[in-house]
Formats: structure tokens, sequence, C-alpha cells
């Protein structure tokens, strides 16, 4: 009992390992996610974690978690499948893209460039996992009263919502119809974040630390150790895409 | 009250529910859209197949006329143009009213990748419109020009062009069953050959001129093309479904049945088959009603009904199938669901699109020298 408190905690050494990648030059690293579906209790803390560090809106989501049900009574079991976006290194949304508005970044994310994004959605269709939202410039207060003198009405209760967005490093409002607004929206590995030296909100939240996260080109890295293992899998394998997200069964 | 005025009060009517819809739009945004992060392209991507299909098909049906010399065609050239090009600007208006920041389209004329085809299709549509224009500016003030038949050479190809990039767009697309195939850009031009003769039966037959002495045998040979075509869009329907069941692809099995017994089955075997083909079939394989004004008229109406439900059913189904199962219940909230029926504003907005093309087309009939007793 003692030995497994006495444990250094995955976070910590993820941490170290994201220091030590973040002195690399970019294109020398690799961003892996590994999804330790075995220890996923499905709590969707990573749902939530990534609505809360992305600012998003009704409607859009970046990780949702698959919940599926398997057997009948008394052999039934369920699975929890969190989706991120896959970070493909074939990525069929990116050749479609009319204007190279979504394109892998020099560290092989692929992201999307909000300012040149036409919003036509045809990225959408292409992904074969669903991972593309489309921010219809919804919000979570909208319909929420203001001005009566017993509530906490639109104008203080929308604070989060008038926040900033980080997305890419950068600081964006959403008002009106300006981006993101009208713009295809997907998971990006938290790269602001990564930018600071912290992990992805996923990551950090996640309670059973199912999810894990570094640099595949650094052979000590925990994320290369994972995905050399045998009961390693990626979704939709056989169309080529060639995820960088990685599943344990 | 003739049919004329009759089809201009519509049309009045439709533009105005249109142009509510319109301000919804861009007062809005896409807030108001039953369209979604599923189902990502609704009634107006729908409308612009549909439409940019006539406009091809316009264009090809004009070179029997002003390229090929045809007699019996002869002075149905300009009309023809003249139903391509409301029909592109329809289509154009549609899919650019679908756009999430619809400022940027600049942007794929100058900053676009033309690796993708959509860029390509916005760019050979662009061109396909000004050579449309082009030709009819030509066809008018002198239609024995040689600039005339150059374009018209050029524009044969370039349909074929545009309207199998439309069957390429979503033929490209691996990840969905549904429309990944090989033969979508072939099927494609005959659909858009097969709308735009049927857009012409209605155009002749309703609006034409009555003393003109080969109408009647126009509308027989339309009749005849569009009867062949109905048949031949029959024949890629059941080769594609049965493939699809007989494949036994998940995905794509249930895109099919989404169609074939889905909620809105009846928009298929109702609209689509019996009244946008069946139909028309019958009654234009009958040598007295194809050559009778109104029939062979209302039957063009009928078959382009048809098309626009059928191409309803191109783009739905693909996109009513989840990309994975459970996505379905992983997270709620607006706009994501797999179950789509467009909302009231995509209603008003294509109703309005289709009132001002058909009043666009009335006002070019009455005040352009159209027909071919019009032109010195």
């Amino acid at each position: 009992m003692l030995e497994v408190l006495e444990q250094q905690d995955v976070l910590v050494r993820m941490h170290e390992e994201l220091q030590r990648a973040m002195k690399k030059k970019p294109e020398e690293r690799r961003w892996v996610m590994v999804i330790d579906l075995r220890r996923c209790v499905g709590c969707h803390a990573c749902t939530i974690a990534c609505v809360a560090e992305n600012k998003l809106p009704p409607g859009v989501v970046y990780r949702p978690v698959l919940d599926e049900e398997f057997g009948s009574y008394p052999n039934v079991t369920r699975r929890f499948i969190p989706r991120p976006c896959m970070q493909c290194d074939e990525p069929p949304c990116v050749p479609v893209c009319p204007v190279n508005a979504t394109y892998k970044n020099n560290e092989g994310v692929t992201v999307v460039d909000y300012d040149q994004c036409i919003g036509c959605r045809y990225c959408v269709t292409a992904c074969p996992y669903g991972a593309r939202t489309f921010d219809f410039g919804l919000t979570y207060t909208e319909t929420t009263p203001d001005n009566l003198p017993f509530l906490f009405g639109q104008s203080n209760a929308d604070d989060y919502e008038r926040h900033a967005n980080y997305e890419y490093g950068e600081t964006r409002l959403r008002e009106g119809e300006k981006s993101p607004i009208g713009n295809v929206r997907k998971c990006h590995f938290c790269l602001h974040r990564l930018a600071e030296g912290m992990l992805p909100a996923c990551t950090t939240t996640c309670i059973g630390r199912a999810t894990l996260f570094g640099d595949a080109n650094d052979p000590d890295s925990l994320v290369a150790e994972m995905i050399a293992s045998p009961n390693v899998m990626r979704l939709k394998e056989e169309l080529g895409t060639e995820p960088r997200v990685y599943y344990l069964v | 009250m003739n049919l004329k005025r009759v089809i201009y009060t519509i049309s009045i009517l439709a533009l105005l529910f249109g142009l509510w819809g319109i301000f919804v739009r861009l007062t809005t945004g896409h807030r108001e859209a039953a369209y979604g992060s599923y189902v990502v392209w609704g009634l107006w991507v729908a409308m612009y197949l549909f439409f940019a299909g006539i406009a091809a098909g316009a264009f090809m049906i004009s070179t029997l006329d002003l390229l090929f010399h045809i007699r019996i065609f002869k002075g149905t050239g300009r009309i023809a143009l003249w139903v391509g090009l409301v029909s592109l600007a329809a289509a154009l208006l549609s899919i650019w009213l679908d756009l999430g920041h619809m400022e940027r389209i600049w942007k794929v004329y100058l900053q676009g990748n033309l690796g993708s085809v959509m860029a390509q299709m916005v760019w050979g549509y662009t061109l396909f419109g000004l050579l449309m224009l082009v030709s009819l500016y030509l066809s008018i003030r002198d239609s024995q020009s040689s600039l005339l038949k150059v374009l018209m050479i050029l524009g044969l190809p370039l349909s074929l062009f545009v309207s199998g990039a439309v069957g390429a767009l979503l033929g490209v697309e691996a990840s969905r069953m549904f429309w990944h195939v090989g033969l979508l850009p072939v099927q494609f031009p005959v659909f858009s050959l097969a709308s735009g003769a049927a857009a012409m039966l209605a155009v002749i037959g309703l609006f034409g001129s009555r003393e003109y002495p080969e109408r009647s045998e126009q509308l027989w040979v339309l009749s005849v093309l569009t009867v062949a075509l109905a048949v031949v869009k029959l024949y890629f329907l059941w080769a594609d479904f049965s493939q699809s069941m007989y494949g036994n692809i998940p995905q794509n099995v249930e895109a099919v049945r989404a169609v074939l017994y889905g909620p809105y089955w009846w928009a298929f075997w109702i609209l689509q088959i019996l009244v946008g083909t069946l139909v028309p079939i019958f009654v234009l394989s009958q040598p007295k009603l194809a050559r009778h004004n109104g029939w062979a008229g209302w039957m063009g109406v009928l078959v382009l009904l048809g098309f626009a439900v059928a191409r309803a059913n191109i783009v739905f189904p693909a996109l009513t199938v989840p990309e994975i199962q459970a996505l379905t219940t992983a997270f709620s909230g607006p706009h994501l669901t797999f179950d789509y029926f467009p909302s009231m504003m995509e209603w008003a907005v294509t109703l309005g699109i289709v009132g001002l093309a058909v009043l666009a087309f009335l006002i070019g009939d009455d005040r352009l020298p159209l027909h071919s007793e019009e032109v010195a």
C-alpha cells in the first residue's frame, strides 16, 4: 500500500517530459495522446474541463466521451471512449478545405485559422470521427433575464462567456458574428497551454489518469512506452488516417 | 388571369417570404437553422446541387441550337442560356447564404486551395457563369459570331466538369460510404442533362411562343430525352442502392434504409419516384400528351420537383448516419442531433430563392429578346 502511495503521479512525470519536449524544435516533437480505456470511468471530467478551458459555447464540443453498453443481462458491460480530435497524420479534413484554413502545424497538430475559415463545413463532412463542430453563435445565458431586483441576471451571469478565448494563443472575444462564431472548431491538444508548459486540460483533469500526453519522439516518455505495448489500438485505422490518439484496451 | 400572371404573383409572394428568411439569416446568423454539427449540410446545399444541375444541363441543351445547329432546336438556345444563368445565380445565392462567413468568399479566389474540389468548383462555376453571360449576349447580338462558337465549344466540357465536380465534391469523402461512389462524378452530368431537359420542357411547354411551328416537335424530342434520362436515373438509383444493400456495410446500409424506410420515406417514394419520375415517364411516353404544351410543361415541373427531392436524398442520408454510433448520445446540446428537417427560416430562404429565380426568368422572358422571332 505504501509503495503505491509513494509512486510518482504520472502527471508529474508527463509534466517533466513536457518541459523537456518544449526545449526541442517544434518539428522535432510528436505530440501523442494515449487513453487507457481500462482506467476511464466515464466521469466526463475531461469533457467539462475542455469546455471550460476553451470557453466552448452550447453545441460545440471537442472531447465528448462515448458511452457504449454491451451484452445482455447478466453479462453486461459498459465502455467509455473519450474522443478528442485524432490529430491524424493523414487528415481527410485538410485537403478538402477550399481556403487552407485548416492545416497541420509544424508540431503536427491539425489547427483551424479562424480568420481564414469561411464556414463551409466541408471539413466537418470529411472527418470520419465527427471531431469537428460548428459555432452557431449561441451562448449559455442568452435567455437569462436581466435587471430583475432579486436575480443574478444575465449581465452578471455571463461574465464567463464574455471572457476572451485563448485558443491558439490568440485573445478572442466571442461577440456579434466575429470568429470563432461561424467557424468550424475542434480540439487542438491545448496548444496554448503547451506553449506555457502546461499539459492539456483533459489530461490534468482526468481523475483516473486514463489520459496520457507527451512527445512520442522522446523514447523515455510515458506515451512512447505506452504506444509500444501490444494492447494498443486506434479508431478506424482501416481508413489510413494515421491517428495520433491511441487507446489502450 | 393567364398562367404567367399567376406564376408572377406566386413568385412575388415566395420572394417576400424569402426576404423574411434572408433577413433572419443575416441578422441572427445560423442560429435559427435546423442543420447542425452532425447533419452539417441542409436544404440550402441540396438546393445548390439542384440549381447548379439545371444550369449545367440548360447549357448543354443550348449547344444543340447554338453550336450544333440542330434544326428542331432552332430558337431555343438563348432561352436555354437564360434558364442556365438564372439557375446558376440561384445556386450560388443558396450556397453563399450557407457559409458561416459570407464576407470571406473572396478568399476562395485569392487565397484558395486548388487541391480542394470545392475551390475547383467555385472557380469552375464562376468561369461557367461568365461564359454563359457572354454567350447569351453574343447570341442576342449575332448568333453567327465565331466567338460564340468558340465559347460554346469551351463551355460544353466546362459544363461537364462543373456538374461532375459536384459529384466529386461528395464522392471524394471516403468517410461517408453513401457518397464514396466512384461513379458519382459520372452520374451527376447525366442528372444535370436530365434536369436541364426537364427545365426546357417546362419553359417551352408553359411559356413558349404558341405561334412557333417547331414547338410541338421540340416538346416531343425533349420528352423523349427526359423519359430516356429518367430511366437511366432509375437504373443508377437501383445500381447504387442494390449494391449498397448487398455489400452490407453497416454505415452504407443505414443511409440507404433512411432513404427507403426512414422518417421521410414519403419524400422518396411519393415525390421522387412516383410524382417526379414514374408519372412523367408515363405521360411523356404518350406522343399526343408529350406534344401538348400544358401536359409537357407540367411534367417538366414534376421532373424538377423529383430532382430537388433527389438532391436532398443524396445530401442528407449520408450525414444522418453517425460516424461513430455512440456519438448520438455522447454530448447533448443545440445543433447536436442526427435528425434533420429544415427550419422555417431555411424553407423561407429556399422558397425566396426559387421565387426570385422564377421571377428573374419571367422578366427576362418578357423583356429580353430570347425568342428567335425577336432577334433581327
